[in-house]
């Protein structure tokens, strides 16, 4: 079902991809070609590539050329495939897993890819290392310890039911790397040339903020086992230039400088493709770009406050403003190309009237100044921005803009990044922040709302110090049972579940699902994507002039 | 920090008074703007039109449309109160503290010259850029406190004009033959020090208002602007370079905008220095 | 002239100091810091004890004194610090950031330099509409913002005309955009210094007896115009230093170029404190330096001034 939605929804995509194919006939068809060096136009510079840390985007845009996981998760189908796994067994109740791994494997260093790499690597994700700062990773739960059986088949041991921990092999934070890269402390892995991986490209130097240069792996012989290329990459380089500038990559890309652009607004989409160049705008299958309440915040505590908030956004005006059809109106919490996503389009209706009488119901009644007020406290809300998320100032003026037109006002701030992290971790502070997380999962979920992870909500028990008292024990053991429900289609129910529970109490106003967009030059070919956006440029290829 | 040079001073010119007649009639039209803009622009600044984000410009929208729908001319003629505001403000703080400096260092000289003329060094070993971008950092984000941090920056250029002025105007027979007579400093100073000091410090500070619009631009640019939906012309500039591929009246009209107002406070700056030769 | 150079010597020492300690106390009193704002990111994941132990291993928890004792103890020494953002000593950021910085400066003054000489020399040609526009290009120059000015040069050069690459450029060709947006806002003062003195000299009475006795107007201009000029072009270095730094900012982050500006830009964003300190310090050196060598130069060059001490600041 999701696959459906995801090609529909790239279907201007394709439908300009074949437009510039077609105009170049026979050559299109001709076999790809090797060697050439790539340019590639990041936004933001990669701050640090401990495998984990992927998430960020830059760091994941590096981390999956260097790197390779354990399995693979089929982008168009999301079902987990072998990669450096040759095959795996899971026991009945996800506490153990069992992995075979593909012999031959090396490090661009030379040392072996085996059971006692596999197993340290996923030692350090699960449990985190003290001594070296290395965090522990989010895609994993329950982790008690590994065991080596033999140099290739290597088991993992959990505390508890562990059902995601399969899919998490295949994201872009479990990337395996050399032991000697496991040894460095975490402040040292900002270093791109002191990541080892087994990847089809290796780093070959680097300008710190500026540049990053991959070259082909030549010996390199394990990609995914179901990938159309295979052997080594097409490309003989890479080179991942920091471009900070949104017009500069966009003239940059339309005047032949650079072949593939990340992070496109939406307004420059039009202009891109009519002059023949591809857009990609694979969903992060996560998350849905939202605004979510801190009700640990006396203002939004009344559940009829955030009803009335949810009531008052108007999700498809901005998206008709803002965004393209790239940018799908949201349907649920999270994206409708998510695992176990449920349309609760019904309950996410704008309803500005429905949205005065709950505050009126709620006590707060309009003041002088068009604001509302209750006990001589206005209505005021306060939000800061969220610099990576696309064009996530505008999305906040307009709904402040909205909210407006009911007497609530919201102040959107553009802070500094310590006054923002500072702040943001005090509910009485920022009673409303964006939010997003891209992982295809059910477990992304948890990760996001959940007080020990990202706890967007801000319940307590999590890394804020500020919160007084909210926690939602019902939510947490929802999410937690989804973490540790070994059959799927319990788990997926649960998800359900989770989804309306979030919606009933107004939690969270979902916007729209986020899609990482990249723009790239009509000779590119064979462009890929991991299952959540990050760029793969395993098979790609530059077609001749 | 965007290029304007204080210490450069004035070149005297004989340019027609025509372009004076212009500079006074930018600033004329630009406060006009900043105390009625509702006289001015019949669209509301704040609040867009969903739908109709980033039009051409037309007789509808005259600078057309921004990424939210609002009405450009609207934000641009709005815009004024901030940015003349903040310059005024920065400008003033400069003007303050750095004369009052700077009068201090020249009439009492020795050791209280040296402190200041030290600490006034300080402040301008310190990159001025990385000075006002912490001092936003600790008042919060804001057009007041953009303004302030600008300002702060100014205050050792103000410091060095006004203590030169002093030491040239103590040296005039008249000033020396009132501190003989027996006149207290203070009054010394009022009466005879500050208001012949004064002309190149103005000069200076005209000067300095088109830098600090220029300043709070690039503050903006930076990403260190006044907090949205305000319209502040240096902020407009700043946020519509991201529409130059597709809209860039966006980032022109705002620009032309403050170039106007910036050579304007130039050549009235000019005139008022070259009063005093 | 010994005393006074030891008397100079110690007045920049001190200013020195202020500025390390004025810049410690600014960058201490910013809310957060950059333990927290690296390692409170959510994806990291990492529980409110490892924050605190992380906190406590990067000293962060320590006293202030002890922490400004300790840092100006390793300033002496030589000893920057560690990056935190960046994951690497300060040491080496320094080190790859500096010399394009110093090259992207030194040909932006150079050009701005020549800038301000045609401007000076177009102002006295005898055609009143070249005298105007020479002199009114030095406030034009000043009221265009240096990231705009960037921006519109790419788009003109780069990608409408296809003159130049800004991406993945040649070596040759990756400073002509970045000198020329920073040398058009350096060469306003510059020149605006050159004109006024080449008017106040003309009109100085020496100028009508060296005329009078047959000497060309080429001749009087650079007898006694460029002998003039240099000495207040030098004392306006040190403030043009600040100004090169600072417009360096804004170039590095347009041209995405690395470079101390774009490590500043990178350090306030992130509180990267150890890069800030050392950047301050470094420019303060730096500007200590250049006053001091002009106070010590303009005797030389202007001989009325060798009598009287060159402690005007």
């Amino acid at each position: 079902m999701s696959t459906t939605r995801r090609n529909l929804l790239a279907a201007p995509a394709i439908l300009s991809v074949l437009g510039a194919m077609c105009a170049r006939d026979a050559f299109a068809q001709a076999a790809p070609v090797r060697g050439g060096t790539l340019i590639y136009l990041e936004q933001q510079t990669y701050t640090n590539l401990y495998p984990p840390a992927g998430g960020f985007y830059p760091n994941g845009g590096v981390l999956n050329q260097i790197t390779d996981k354990l399995t693979y998760q089929n982008p168009q189908t999301l079902e987990i495939e072998p990669w450096i796994a040759e095959s795996w067994t899971v026991s009945a109740d996800a506490t153990e897993y069992v992995f075979r791994i593909r012999p031959g494997v090396t490090f661009s260093d030379g040392t072996p890819l085996n059971a006692e790499a596999v197993a340290r690597n996923f030692d350090t994700f699960g449990l985190g290392n003290r001594e070296l700062r290395h965090p522990v990773s989010e895609v994993i739960t329950n982790y008690l310890r590994s065991e080596v059986i033999d140099p290739l088949t290597v088991r993992f041991h959990f505390r508890a039911p562990s059902p995601g921990f399969l899919q998490g092999t295949s994201v872009i934070g479990s990337g395996l790397v050399s032991l000697r890269t496991l040894a460095l402390p975490f402040d040292q892995l900002g270093d791109a040339t002191k990541i080892i991986g087994s990847g089809p490209f290796v780093v070959a130097r680097q300008v710190l903020g500026r540049e990053l240069v991959l070259n082909a792996r030549q010996d390199y012989a394990w990609g995914p086992k179901q990938h159309p290329h295979q052997g080594r990459a097409l490309l003989d380089t890479i080179r991942i230039i920091v471009s900070g500038e949104d017009s500069v990559r966009i003239g940059a890309l339309l005047s032949g400088q650079a072949h593939v652009i990340r992070q496109i607004q939406a307004y420059d989409e039009g202009r891109v493709q009519s002059r023949g160049f591809q857009i990609f705008a694979p969903s992060t299958r996560g998350v849905n770009n939202s605004v979510v309440f801190r009700p640990d915040n006396p203002l939004v505590a009344d559940i009829r406050v955030r009803q009335a908030l949810r009531y008052a956004t108007n999700a498809q005006e901005i998206v008709d403003t803002l965004f393209s059809p790239n940018y799908p109106r949201a349907t649920s919490i999270i994206a409708s190309t998510a695992q176990g996503h449920v349309n609760l389009a019904d309950r996410l209706t704008y309803d500005p009237r429905q949205a005065v009488r709950l505050l009126e119901e709620a006590g707060w009644t309009l003041g002088p100044q068009g604001v509302r007020q209750k006990d001589g406290r206005e209505l005021v809300l306060t939000a800061y921005e969220s610099p990576p998320q696309p064009r996530n100032k505008d999305t906040l003026q307009l709904v402040a803009q909205q909210w407006a037109r009911v007497g609530v006002r919201l102040n959107v701030l553009a802070g500094d990044a310590g006054s923002r992290v500072v702040d943001s971790l005090d509910p009485a502070k920022t009673p409303v922040a964006p939010a997003m997380v891209g992982r295809a999962d059910p477990d992304v979920i948890r990760s996001q709302y959940h007080p020990l992870t990202r706890n967007a909500l801000l319940q307590t028990g999590g890394v804020s110090q500020r919160v007084q008292s909210f926690n939602d024990a019902r939510l947490n053991g929802l999410l937690d049972a989804i973490a540790s429900e070994p059959d799927r289609a319990k788990r997926l129910a649960l998800v359900g579940d989770v989804q309306r529970y979030v919606l009933d109490q107004a939690y969270v106003i979902p916007i729209f699902e986020e899609p990482q967009v990249f723009a790239a030059a009509p000779r590119l070919r064979g462009f890929g994507f991991e299952a959540v956006g990050r760029p793969s440029f395993y098979g790609a290829w530059l077609a001749a002039r | 920090m965007s290029g304007a040079n204080p210490v450069a001073g004035v070149v005297p010119v004989r340019l027609p008074p025509l372009g004076l007649t212009l500079a006074w009639a930018v600033v004329g039209l630009v406060l006009a703007w900043a105390v009625v803009p509702g006289l001015f622009a019949w669209q509301d600044p704040l609040q867009g039109i969903a739908g109709r984000q980033l039009e051409a410009p037309s007789l509808e929208h005259p600078l057309g449309t921004d990424g939210l729908g609002r009405d450009m001319l609207a934000r641009v003629i709005h815009g004024a109160r901030e940015s003349l505001l903040g310059a005024f403000l920065a400008v003033s703080v400069g003007l303050v503290f750095g004369t009052t400096l700077g009068l201090l260092a020249g009439a009492r000289g020795g050791i209280v010259d040296a402190a200041v003329m030290r600490l006034v060094d300080t402040l301008l070993a310190i990159p001025s850029l990385l000075l006002s971008l912490s001092v936003i950092i600790l008042l919060g984000f804001g057009s007041i406190n953009a303004a302030i941090a600008v300002g702060f920056v100014s205050v050792a250029h103000f410091a060095r004009l006004s203590r030169s002025e002093v030491l040239r105007v103590r040296r005039a027979e008249y000033v020396e033959a009132a501190f003989g007579s027996g006149g207290r400093f203070l009054a010394v100073l009022w009466r005879h020090v500050l208001p012949n000091a004064l002309t190149s410090v103005l000069a200076l500070a005209a000067l300095q208002f088109g830098s600090a619009i220029l300043a709070l631009s690039t503050l903006g640019f930076l990403g260190y602007g006044a907090p949205p939906p305000t319209p502040e012309w240096g902020l407009l500039i700043a946020e519509g370079r991201d529409f130059l591929a597709t809209a860039w009246w966006l980032t022109c009209t705002p620009g032309v905008v403050v170039l106007a107002v910036v050579l304007s406070a130039e050549r009235i700056s000019r005139s008022l220095g070259a009063r005093r030769t | 002239m010994s005393r006074h150079l030891a008397q100079r010597l110690g007045q920049s020492l001190l200013v020195l100091l202020a500025a390390f300690t004025v810049a410690f106390a600014l960058l201490q009193a910013l809310p957060g810091d950059a333990v927290l704002i690296k390692f409170l990111d959510s994806t990291m994941g990492l529980t409110a004890d490892q924050i605190a132990e992380l906190r406590i291993a990067y000293g962060a928890d320590a006293p202030l004194w002890q922490q400004y004792l300790h840092t100006l103890g390793n300033f002496l020494s030589g000893e920057f610090g560690y990056s935190i953002r960046a994951g690497v000593p300060v040491a080496r950021l320094l080190a790859e950031n500096i010399p394009p910085t110093l090259l992207l400066a030194s040909l932006a003054f150079g050009v701005a330099s020549l800038l301000a000489i045609l401007l000076a020399v177009l102002s006295q040609l005898g055609f009143g509409w070249v005298r105007g526009f020479a002199r009114s290009m030095p406030p034009f120059f000043v009221a265009v913002p240096v990231f705009w000015l960037g921006i519109m040069l790419i788009q003109v050069f780069s990608f409408q005309l296809g003159l130049v690459s800004v991406i993945a450029p040649e070596p040759w060709e990756e400073l002509i955009l970045p000198v020329l947006t920073l040398a058009v806002p350096i060469s306003a003062p510059l020149a605006q210094v050159l004109i006024r003195n080449i008017d106040t000299v003309l009109n100085e009475p020496f100028v009508a007896v060296a005329r009078a006795k047959g000497a060309t107007h080429a001749w009087v201009l650079w007898r006694h115009v460029a002998r003039n000029a240099l000495p207040s072009t030098l004392t306006m270095a040190g403030v043009l230093f600040g100004e090169l730094l600072g417009g360096a900012v804004v170039t590095e982050t347009v041209f995405g170029l690395s470079g101390l500006g774009g490590l500043t830009q990178q350090a306030v964003a992130n509180q990267d404190v150890a890069v800030l300190q050392a950047i301050v310090v470094l420019s303060a050196v730096a500007f200590v330096a250049i006053s001091l060598a002009v106070d010590l130069l303009l005797p030389l060059l202007d001989p009325r001034l060798a009598v009287r001490p060159a402690g005007a600041a």
